[in-house]
């Protein structure tokens, strides 16, 4: 399926890496990076995959860099330069999105670059902002191998790692009363770097504490029929499922679960529950309650300028909330960071930026975000839960719109 | 011991539904001796047909399956009329396969442009009913598929079988030359027969869609499991494409329920490894040109 693609993209992401080694190799090193301190309009530029397997998701990202755009030039720019956006389509591909940031930096001298959508394109498209010193903010690809090239530049624009993001959901379970915790958990993890990792976390943390692992398994992404792993879990009778999971394999452990009509106590879901419209459309709505995920943005966080982003998004794509795609926020979070940064320094070049968000934390609608030297997030996600059909943010309290529901209501109910 | 017979169940529920796929590609392979490498995007495209139907205006994909397989005959017909026959004969097992590849491919970009590249998945009110037979489950919507299946199999072994159509098929598969002697129109029991086998990819696509999430990619997975499913059974045999399809299916859930999913596709080559080192041809082919 999609998947095998997705491994096919994987191997071209190898020759892609290469090709922005070579022709960096080539151009002198420390070339203009943009000064972005000049007159006239700030230019950015960003490589989105408009069409191809990320296509979903790179329109999202594009939906929020343009709304940021649009609300700082309502205001006046950046420092009083209106910001231009040049967006460019790299179709999903690790080659492509090279060109692409070449394209953007040497040629069109854009001020500024803004990251793509996911870590197969981030990698190369990193590399190459690297080579010029040009900033890099991602709104996403927070895979493992980004931080491990440890570069200066780079910064993931979440509140932690991808890999951690389920971390909040073992520390919640862990600050339940002993009586009430789970006695036993059982695993079903996607075999993928954002998937089976996160869950893998999850279970270190419950079996530190005492928490049985009765079951574990982790399946291929070719995997096209989940039902007979179910199977074999629901054979174990865990208190608490832990799925590692991205969006398709979780609407199948969810619809497997119902078939073989078994409960657990718990359900957290990596990836896949936090969508507040395709879960409960592919799962079906009576399904979804108890469920437990995790998010960095929901509608109607307290954070900085999560209301103005909600009521911008809504005016000018239309739509309600509870659709906004989070990729959307995170766009926009990128760009609310540049105009933290022109507002404490008066300067917005990529030295600037770079040295600036080095140091402290900065407010964002997806809460204050601070990183480590090589670009990783040193905060944590939202626990989220479905709770009257909606998804709704449980912890930590001083996010939470809701109580935590710690025994999950019977399916369809 | 229960997750193994819950496996088994699973297992042999959704053989059905592969049986149905396997057995268009096994036709068509019988009457032309074309490997169609577009069986498994002709099974997408049916499960996107259902999908349309039943978000705009509400249809069952089971009530569905008659208009889809309607459609499908006659894209299968016109595909053999403008891509396959123009294939000179000698060459045509050889450039049938690079033929019906553009072909998959060629679906494949008109559905990422009609539905995009987003998952799809059928949800009807009964999607995750299951009745509890001694402690095991049965998905509602498998043993309808199950049961639709079969019964979609039983009227092409009737249409092959007890019609005029069928006999000129059957003719066909046996000996070419003597059924042209005969008077048989071979062009277009040709043309009918990639019908025919379109025609069963549409049936079975309104099950898959049914059961599992896909998108305009997912024939990749599904061409490489039905050409193992036909070789394993032998190349033109309907009966080889319903075992095949058992012991793929079976094998798949009993090892991923009892073991791990890692291992139920390895199991699973190991046994077509097995099988065609004892007999080539696959467990119900012929050496020679056979019966279907």
């Amino acid at each position: 399926m999609r998947r095998n693609r997705l491994r096919r993209l994987g191997s071209l992401a190898v020759g892609a890496v290469a090709a922005a080694t070579l022709v960096g190799g080539c151009a002198s090193s420390g070339s203009g990076s943009g000064s972005g301190s000049g007159s006239g309009p700030l230019v950015i530029g960003a490589s989105v995959s408009l069409t191809g397997d990320f296509s979903d998701s790179g329109k999202a990202v594009q939906r929020g860099y343009q709304l940021w755009a649009d609300t700082v030039n309502a205001q006046g720019g950046v420092l009083g330069r209106k910001v231009q956006l040049k967006i460019v389509n790299d179709a999903s591909s690790p080659t492509q999105v090279v060109t692409n940031y070449q394209n953007l930096i040497n040629k069109d001298h854009v001020d500024l670059t803004f990251g793509p959508f996911s870590t197969l394109l981030t990698i190369p498209a990193s590399q190459v902002a690297h080579r010029y010193s040009y900033a890099f903010l991602a709104p996403a690809g927070g895979g493992p191998k980004v931080f491990q090239q440890n570069l200066d530049n780079f910064f993931f624009v979440q509140p932690a790692p991808t890999t951690q993001s389920g971390d909040v959901f073992a520390n919640y379970v862990l600050s339940l009363p002993a009586d009430q915790r789970p006695k036993t958990a059982a695993y079903a993890e996607l075999d993928d770097p954002f998937s089976a990792p996160i869950a893998e976390s999850i279970r270190q943390k419950f079996e530190a504490a005492g928490i049985t692992t009765v079951y574990k398994q982790v399946y291929p992404s070719e995997t096209a029929d989940l039902s007979p792993v179910m199977a074999a879990l629901v054979a174990t009778k865990p208190d608490v499922i832990v799925g590692g999971t991205q969006s398709e394999d979780a609407y199948a452990q969810v619809k497997a679960l119902v078939q073989l009509k078994y409960n657990p106590k718990m359900m957290y879901l990596s990836n896949g529950a936090n969508s507040p419209l395709e879960f409960p459309d592919k799962v079906g709505a009576g399904n979804t309650e108890g469920i437990f995920s995790s998010a960095d943005w929901f509608p109607g966080s307290t954070a900085a300028g999560s209301d103005d982003f909600t009521a911008a998004y809504t005016k000018k794509y239309g739509g309600t909330a509870q659709q906004i795609d989070d990729s959307s926020a995170e766009a926009y979070a990128v760009g609310q960071l540049i105009e933290a940064v022109a507002a404490k320094s008066h300067k917005v070049d990529n030295a600037t930026i770079i040295k600036e968000l080095h140091s402290g934390s900065w407010p964002t609608l997806l809460g204050d975000l601070s990183w480590s030297a090589n670009g990783a997030p040193t905060g944590s996600f939202n626990l989220v839960q479905w709770q009257g059909g909606k998804l709704l943010p449980v912890y930590p309290s001083s996010i939470a719109q809701a109580t935590p529901i710690a025994a999950k209501p019977a399916w369809g109910g | 011991m229960h997750a193994l017979i819950q496996g088994l169940i699973l297992g042999i529920l959704t053989a059905g539904v592969y049986a149905l796929m396997a057995s268009g590609q096994t036709l068509i392979f019988g009457i032309m001796k074309v490997v169609n490498l577009a069986q498994g995007a002709m099974v997408i495209l049916g499960a996107y047909l259902a999908y349309q139907l039943f978000t705009s205006w509400g249809i069952d994909p089971f009530l569905a399956i008659p208009i889809t397989t309607g459609v499908m005959f006659f894209l299968g017909v016109a595909i053999e009329l403008l891509f396959l026959r123009p294939l000179r004969r000698d060459e045509k097992s050889e450039l049938s396969l690079l033929v019906t590849f553009a072909v998959a491919l060629l679906l494949e970009g008109i559905m990422s442009v009609t539905w995009s590249t987003t998952v799809r998945s059928i949800n009807t009110t009964y999607a995750n009913s299951s009745w509890t037979v001694f402690g095991y489950q049965i998905t509602l919507v498998r043993l309808w598929a199950f049961l639709l299946s079969l019964l979609a199999l039983g009227l092409l072994f009737l249409l092959l079988n007890r019609t005029r159509l069928g006999r000129a098929v059957r003719a066909s598969v046996q000996n070419p030359e003597s059924a042209r002697l005969l008077g048989v129109e071979a062009e277009r029991v040709s043309a009918i027969g990639f019908g025919l086998g379109s025609a069963t990819a549409a049936a079975a696509g309104s099950i898959y869609g049914l059961l599992y999430p896909f998108n305009s990619g997912s024939h990749y997975d599904l061409i490489s499991r039905l050409l193992s499913i036909v070789i394993l059974g032998g190349l033109g045999s309907i009966g080889g494409a319903v075992a095949g399809a058992l012991i793929v299916s079976v094998s798949s859930a009993v090892v991923a329920s009892t073991v791990s999913p890692i291992w139920s596709e390895m199991t699973f080559f190991v046994v077509l490894l097995l099988v065609l080192l004892v007999r080539p041809q696959g467990l119900f082919g012929t050496a020679a040109r056979g019966s279907i």
